[in-house]
């Protein structure tokens, strides 16, 4: 069997003997080396690996324990073999004396030389072993250390990952109890891992869902199977955003959950938009259904208003019955008015013609006129210019006449009503165009309200609006590439609300187009 | 003489009652299809037709008659607030929700054209 040969230090005084022991090791085909003195022998053991120190107890120069004392004082040589050879008959005791010295053997001459190879034999196998085990527990370490640093590697770039995805991410033990979020979690809620942790995490979930969620987490940790809900998630300022979550359980090699990993990911812009949609398809079945039921009134009337327009004057009816006709010939006529102008978006003619917005108002404020002056309103008009737009006059007016009414009924007991006109640009799209001002003193809209007053069927006004004004005036508006905005402010006592209408005057391609779209 | 369209007999009827006694004769029919052969048959002023009418649009009607009597003039009436796409076919488009006395002066004003 080939081996390392391992160095074995022969120390003598008496060269002749080491020269037999040379002769009886020599066949095991390890190093021998010799040495003559104790003194001898500390210099080769300090510059070389001695497996074996093969010593005669008794030298000249020095006790051969007390060698073994110095040798062993050195932290390098603690392990190192030392074999006794001694001439002298040693008692139980002095060898026990040796043992603790940490002699390893004795042999006793005289020298039988089966009996020291086998002896050196065992002892040079045992420190061959020694140095593999510890050559393989220095890869080992060497191992470990790379390892570590690849793990650490990984931690880092998994940390990077977790802190730089746009959801909010933790870990969570078996039990469901949080021990990790990371850094998304602390910059929404504003909170630190030890505000959140003991149930302080319930402080940053909405309280109307927080029953519902506690429960539906809890069930999922207890049967293993993957969490899904969604809910509001109270962020640094206080408001709430909506979060889609999401918790898996991460198995260990022995197939027991270890951890749960979850994910919060912000859905508020979706479902926003989600609402806008459902709101939009809604109403634009309102509108539909309103076009319906105009066109089914609109027969039936015509009829009707043409069976009176015959009873008008007939001979057969006296006078009592003329006039009964009559009364009712103008209420079909506001029915008519008002299919006309509420039911659906109406032009009268096929051609845009140009129209001058200042005439419209002027023929608007007429129609007022007598309100004004009934309700104790002042009137400030300001027509900076004539305002021509093309288009269509009647569709135009009712616009006008909807929102100065809404003025108008808005100070019951009197204020201010401005009208201005002139040229402007757009605050959107930089068009240049008219701008149309209707200020008033009134009761103000309320900012509950405010997102709805464009919708239709929404009405502030009890029963008498068919809350439907605003929607087609803002439609027709819209038709024209404008828009319609307003501004409500309360000031202590009094409200000071102004709704302004933009109409652009070059008309792009694409206000164009989508127009064309929702005539259609 | 006016030629009177709607496939509904009431409005029909009334229709054509208002038109007399604006002093007009009037000769009615309640589709298309019977407009159209009334048409090939006499001498006709002016086509007052409703819109929506099944089998034959009030359109759709114009726009043959003006190939058989091209001098016809052709007023379409409608319960539909907006326009139909070809409504250029005719001389006017009215909605029904002005009314007779708008009717009477639509008609008139679409006679004396001719």
């Amino acid at each position: 069997m080939t081996h390392e040969p391992v160095n074995i230090l022969m120390v003598d005084d008496q060269p002749g003997k080491l020269l037999s022991y040379e002769a009886i090791l020599n066949p095991l085909g390890e190093n021998l080396i010799k040495a003559n003195s104790g003194r001898e022998a500390l210099e080769v053991l300090l510059k070389a690996d001695i497996a074996i120190v093969l010593m005669d107890v008794s030298m000249p120069d020095i006790d051969g324990f007390q060698l073994a004392d110095m040798i062993r004082e050195h932290p390098r040589f603690q392990q190192t073999a030392i074999i006794f050879i001694s001439a002298v008959h040693l008692s139980d005791l002095d060898r026990l004396k040796g043992y603790e010295r940490g002699a390893v053997d004795y042999i006793s001459v005289p020298v039988v030389p089966e009996l020291l190879r086998a002896k050196v034999t065992i002892f040079a196998e045992l420190y061959r072993k020694t140095q593999q085990l510890e050559r393989l527990n220095h890869e080992l370490e060497q191992r470990v250390a790379d390892r570590t640093e690849e793990l650490r590697e990984s931690e880092g770039q998994f940390r990077s990952l977790a802190n730089s995805i746009p959801q909010l991410a933790w870990m969570a033990h078996p039990n469901g109890d949080r021990f990790w979020y990371n850094q998304r979690w602390y910059d929404y809620t504003g909170k630190t891992f030890d505000e959140l942790k003991d149930g302080g995490w319930k402080a940053i979930h909405h309280p109307d869902h927080l029953d519902r969620v506690q429960n539906s987490y809890t069930s999922s940790v207890e049967s293993g199977q993957p969490w899904e809900d969604t809910f509001p998630l109270r962020a640094t300022d206080g408001s709430y955003r909506w979060f889609l979550s999401r918790a898996v359980p991460i198995y260990d090699v022995n197939g027991k959950i270890a951890r749960w990993f979850g994910t919060n990911t912000d859905i508020t812009e979706r479902k926003q938009a989600e609402e806008a949609l459902v709101k939009s398809e809604r109403f634009a079945a309102m509108g539909r259904l309103a076009g319906i039921i105009a066109h089914e009134i609109n027969n039936p009337l015509e009829a009707i208003s043409n069976a009176f327009y015959l009873l008008r004057d007939h001979p057969s009816l006296d006078e009592e019955a003329r006039y009964f006709a009559k009364l009712a010939e103008e209420e079909l006529k506001r029915v008519a008015h008002i299919t006309k102008q509420t039911l659906s978006f109406y032009r009268e003619s096929q051609q845009a013609v140009q129209v001058a917005l200042a005439e419209v108002l002027e023929n608007v404020i007429e129609l007022q006129s007598r309100r004004l002056q009934v309700g104790g309103i002042i009137l400030e008009k300001r027509l900076a210019t004539d305002g021509v737009i093309h288009g269509y006059p009647v569709e135009l007016k009712q616009v006008f006449l909807n929102i100065i009414g809404n003025a108008v009924q808005a100070m019951p007991n009197g204020g201010r009503l401005r009208i201005d006109l002139r040229e402007s640009w757009g605050r959107n799209n930089g068009h240049f165009g008219v701008r149309v001002s209707v200020h008033d003193t009134g009761v103000g809209i309320p900012p509950e309200h405010a997102r709805k007053i464009f919708e239709p069927f929404f009405s502030t006004k009890d029963a008498k609006g068919t809350g439907l004004g605003l929607w087609i005036s803002k439609g027709i508006i819209q038709k024209y590439g404008g828009t319609i905005r307003f501004r409500s402010m309360r000031r202590g006592e009094r409200c000071a609300t102004c709704f302004s209408v933009f109409i652009p005057t070059a008309v792009s391609a694409e206000s164009k187009e989508a127009a064309q779209v929702l005539v259609a | 003489m006016i030629l009177c369209v709607d496939d509904e007999p009431n409005a029909l009827v009334l229709r054509k009652l208002v038109l007399q006694k604006a002093g007009y004769e009037v000769i009615t029919a309640s589709s298309g299809k019977q407009a159209l052969e009334m048409a090939e048959s006499r001498p006709i002023d002016l086509l007052l037709s409703d819109q929506l009418m099944p089998g034959m649009t009030g359109t759709q009607l114009a726009k043959q008659i003006r190939v058989i009597a091209p001098k016809t003039r052709i007023v379409l009436i409608s319960g539909v607030n907006e326009m139909p796409p070809d409504a250029s076919v005719a001389d006017v488009f009215l909605s029904k929700v002005e009314g007779p006395d708008a009717l009477c002066n639509t008609v008139a004003s679409a006679l004396s054209k001719l």
